[in-house]
């Protein structure tokens, strides 16, 4: 029996964050949470890629964030998409899209 | 921007470390709790739960930390660390970082004061707006290949009118001349200039105008150091009055002092544009141009070979072979500074490649040292850089620590070059420290960090941690390789040395020739006195003689002066000419080698005064007047030159001085060296002061005193002040001025000898740094020995021995590399072979006594190690 590959596609780490976030604000272990549960399992992120990369993304300017409690009080630090991270959604999404399809009409004219 | 947040984000974080630390802990804890807190959801106990998330999120510790060190500043921050580091290990041992940085701060010491002196006056550009584009004219000989830098003034003119690449030309000349003012008259540098000259330099008065053509004869300008000696102030001087031979010059402008051009020139006098000057053979101006924008050196120089070619054709007896060539102006004035400036470049560029194998040598002594500790990084996996990082580190604090005190020791050294410098250095007033020196040593001190760490890093990076845990260094055991690379860099350093040395030797050598050299004269014991009568007409002229003669009588008359005479063409004086002669029966002459002498115009008893030798004949007398037929005295030189074997008594000779009378030969004297000591004797003609009056109004006056010369000094002023003020006055001695003449030569002796001092010093650091570290690595190996009764003295000899081998190897090595480099010096050399046994020889052993004294502390030492002690140590 081999294990499935749950690695986050390189590259769309960012993306799959800033996505997450576009819906609501959220925290580090909400985004984990919803990536696994919108992939259906297919992705796990693990919590040392997924906080570095939600320091860069706070630092490129695409993430503001805020210490705020939970529902169960606990303090914790929420993230909230600003107007140059939508933007930067925007088009990575795109970028992807374009190149995803050109990967499927790939594979399928193959077989 | 986020570059910018980058930065801030870093900033913030680095500044407030204890608060960023709890944020991150805070949101991986937080996560952590989250992800259990999904599993007890899910029905697992607490317990179980936590191991859950461990398993499903990885460690805590691990996550914290790989968050934690996120962003640029960590890794700021780790250098720093790695740094402090880094100091705390230099800290640790002292006597290698008090080494290692004292090498180097002489070493980029040496070389930042040197390379102050050859940026500000080789590299920089000159201190006049478009600089780059002034040119001085020179005039060239194609037949024989002789280069003046003199034009005639008609080919100046040519060259103004119909040159188009030059938006200007200048005439000029100078010389150091008496200027009188209201009550006394002072020596002064003077320029003769004509109006083009301030728009070539773009020349700003700091006050009053600059001069026009209508001002030739008429007025002045002045520098303001000038002005403030003479007239208190800039504004004071503007009106006054001055005169130079004779002639009334108002002062129309005063120059700022950052202007230098002729160097040290006080006083620009107002020439016409119209030289007074038509012949084509008479080269009594020099030029300077200013080359229209954007024009090429090589497009100025094509059309004025065009202009020399029309004037060859034009004129053809005057103008044949001759060719005019364009000079930058910076070549011009550096030119001859240049071998010597080079020469110390690649001096102080030798010490510190002794410097750097110094440093080489230490931090290998001291990387073996910590065999143990990179062999035990190495075997827990460290990473090459991980394990040169430390090596490198070190050093790169070392070489910057260094470079710091090299700079401190580079003001003072700079100082002391300026003030030891040969008055004739260009450009001296403009050598100082400044940022484009700075960023030259901060990048020296980085290569000598990486030249010098290298050999260490590679040999830790190489390691075998295997086969080092075994071996013990302390034990004697050590590796062959290490050994034979530090003798080896031992003897790089000596033969590095040697050559230094050899070099100084050389020069050193040729100063003491120099010294020791017969001028022909006596030095000893005599006044000069630089005498300007002001004079204009031929009536000005033989009345300055006329006064002079007088003087000279009254001079003999003051207690303590042996002789007095004067003259015009004094030996390393200021005054003086040279030219073509023809003889009625002496030696037929070659077309093309007309035969040439110094001209000297001298008063009766000169010869006795300076100690010539008169050898056959008579000296001038009262009775050689003007109206009298003229005569000649001639040197040994010049009649074998003209005469042969033959009596050149009675004999006819003719010069172009001033006039074309024939001389009859009355004397014939010995030779002397007319410039320097450096200088081989020749042929002199001289010619009585009253028969050539218009060389006479400006002279040296000679006294041959028995007490010491300058006491009189004040005497004879008084004298010649109350027969007449307005001769300007300078006094010296004659000692002084043949010192002087030798001023480039001392400069460069003291100058090498001392960094080869500096040399010497390294290299004893760097044998004494290898003997002591392998006597202490041998310590139990010398101890077994002499539990098994080995003589002190055997063991003291081996040490020595070993010092020797190495000293002998280098100063072979030096020897060869000498060989090679010979041609360099050769022509500051004088009586001196570039292979002088003398400097050879002092500098062998003068390195192998270095090595053995730098060797005698470890061996004697060594000879002190007890057995017992060497045998239980570890």
């Amino acid at each position: 029996m081999t294990d499935l590959n749950t690695d986050v596609i390189q590259g769309t780490l960012d993306m799959l964050i800033l996505k997450t976030l576009s819906l609501e604000p959220m925290h580090g272990f909400g985004i984990a949470r919803r990536v696994e549960q919108v992939s259906r399992g297919v992705f796990k992120v693990n919590p040392g890629s997924l906080l570095t990369a939600l320091q860069r993304l706070e630092r490129a300017g695409w993430l503001d964030a805020e210490w705020r409690q939970t529902e169960n009080s606990r303090r914790a630090k929420f993230y909230t998409l600003t107007r140059t991270g939508k933007k930067q959604l925007e088009q990575e999404t795109a970028d992807w899209t374009r190149r995803a399809s050109a990967i499927a009409r790939l594979l399928k004219a193959e077989g | 921007m986020s570059l910018w947040r980058q930065f801030t984000y870093g900033l913030r974080s680095l500044a407030h470390r204890a608060k960023r630390d709890r944020d991150v802990a805070d949101e991986v804890e937080q996560y952590f709790e989250e992800t259990a807190a999904a599993w007890m959801a899910r029905g697992l106990s607490a317990e179980d739960a936590r191991r859950a998330a461990r398993l499903e999120a990885g460690d805590m510790a691990v996550v914290k930390e790989l968050v934690n060190s996120y962003g640029w500043e960590n890794t700021a921050r780790a250098f720093a660390s790695d740094l402090r580091f880094a100091g705390r290990q230099l800290l640790k041992h002292p006597v290698f970082t008090a080494t290692a940085t004292l090498t180097l701060a002489l070493g980029i010491g040496a070389n930042s004061a040197i390379f102050t002196a050859v940026q500000s006056i080789l590299l920089a550009p000159l201190p006049y707006p478009n600089a780059d584009r002034l040119v001085v004219l020179d005039t060239h000989w194609t037949n024989s290949g002789h280069t003046t830098r003199r034009v005639t003034g008609p080919d100046a003119v040519d060259v103004r009118d119909q040159a188009r690449n030059m938006d200007a030309v200048s005439l000029y000349s100078n010389g150091t001349l008496g200027v009188q003012l209201r009550d006394h008259s002072v020596y002064t540098v003077l320029a003769f200039v004509d109006a083009n000259f301030a728009r070539i330099f773009s020349m700003q008065p700091v006050a009053g105008r600059l001069f026009t053509d209508a001002d030739a004869h008429h007025a002045v300008l002045v520098s303001e150091q000038f002005a403030r000696d003479n007239f208190g102030s800039a504004q004071a001087a503007l009106g006054q009055t001055l005169r130079v031979e004779n002639e009334s010059l108002e002062i129309a402008g005063v120059l700022p002092a950052s202007f230098d051009f002729p160097a040290r020139t006080q006083v620009w006098e107002a020439y016409p544009l119209r030289p007074e000057s038509e012949s084509r053979t008479a080269f009594n101006y020099k030029a300077v141009a200013r080359l229209r924008p954007g024009v090429s050196f090589q497009t100025a120089q094509t059309e004025l070979e065009g202009i020399s070619r029309q004037l060859e054709t034009t004129y053809p007896d005057a103008n044949r072979n001759k060719q005019i060539l364009a000079l930058s102006l910076q070549q011009a004035l550096t030119g001859d500074a240049r071998p010597t400036l080079l020469l110390l470049w690649a001096t102080v560029g030798l010490i510190l490649l002794i410097a750097c194998v110094n440093v080489t040598h230490l931090q290998l002594v001291r990387s073996m040292e910590r065999q143990r500790e990179i062999a035990i990084r190495k075997a827990l996996g460290a990473s090459r850089w991980q394990v040169l990082q430390p090596v490198m580190l070190e050093s790169l604090l070392v070489s910057l620590i260094g470079g710091v005190a090299g700079v401190l020791l580079a003001f003072p050294a700079v100082r002391l070059l300026v003030a030891m410098a040969p008055k004739d250095l260009p450009r001296a007033n403009e050598i100082h420290l400044n940022g484009l020196v700075l960023v030259f040593t901060l990048g020296l001190a980085v290569l000598t960090a990486l030249v010098s760490s290298m050999l260490p890093a590679v040999r830790a990076s190489r390691l075998d941690p295997a086969r080092v845990l075994k071996s013990d260094a302390s034990r004697g055991m050590n590796r062959q390789g290490a050994a034979a690379l530090r003798d080896g860099l031992v003897i790089a350093e000596v033969a590095v040395t040697f050559v230094l040395s050899m070099g100084a030797g050389l020069l050193l050598h040729t100063m003491m020739t120099l010294r020791s050299r017969d001028m022909g004269y006596q030095t000893r014991q005599l006044l000069v006195v630089d005498a300007d009568a002001p004079a204009h007409s031929e009536q000005d002229t033989h009345r300055a003689v006329q006064q002079f003669n007088n003087l000279f009588v009254q001079l003999a008359g003051v207690p303590g002066v042996e002789h007095v005479a004067g003259v015009m063409g004094l030996p390393t004086g200021d005054y003086g000419s040279n030219g073509y002669y023809k003889t009625r029966g002496g030696l037929p002459v070659d077309l093309g080698h007309e035969t040439s002498s110094i001209f000297s115009v001298a008063s009766p008893g000169y010869f006795e005064a300076m100690g010539i030798p008169i050898k056959r004949g008579r000296d001038f007398s009262a009775q050689d007047t003007y109206e009298s037929p003229f005569v000649a005295v001639i040197s040994e030189a010049l009649a074998k030159q003209s005469f042969g074997n033959a009596d050149p008594l009675g004999k006819q000779i003719q010069c172009g001085l001033d006039s074309d009378k024939w001389m009859t030969v009355v004397g014939l004297v010995g030779d002397v060296r007319q410039d320097s000591p450096a200088e081989n004797p020749g042929p002199t003609l001289y010619m009585p002061m009253t028969q050539h009056p218009f060389y006479g109004n400006q002279i040296h006056i000679v006294l041959r005193t028995h007490v010491k010369p300058l006491s009189l000094m004040n005497v004879v002023q008084e004298k010649i002040t109350r027969v007449n003020p307005f001769i300007a006055l300078r006094f010296t001695t004659m000692d002084e001025m043949v010192n002087e003449s030798m001023e480039a030569e001392r400069f460069r002796a003291v100058l090498i000898s001392t960094f080869a001092g500096v040399g010497l010093l390294l290299a004893m650091l760097g044998v004494y740094g290898t003997m002591a570290y392998s006597v202490a690595q041998q310590t139990f190996a010398i101890g077994l020995r002499m539990a098994f009764g080995a003589e002190k003295g055997a063991i003291l000899r081996a040490v020595l021995e070993h010092a020797a081998k190495l000293a002998s190897w280098g100063i072979a090595a030096g020897l060869v590399l000498s060989l090679m480099l010979a041609r360099l010096v050769m022509a500051m050399l004088v009586g001196v072979h570039p292979m002088d046994p003398m400097s050879l020889g002092a500098a062998a052993l003068l390195l192998l006594l270095t090595a053995l004294a730098a060797a005698f502390a470890p061996g004697w030492k060594a000879t002190h190690v007890d057995p017992m002690v060497a045998l239980r140590a570890e």
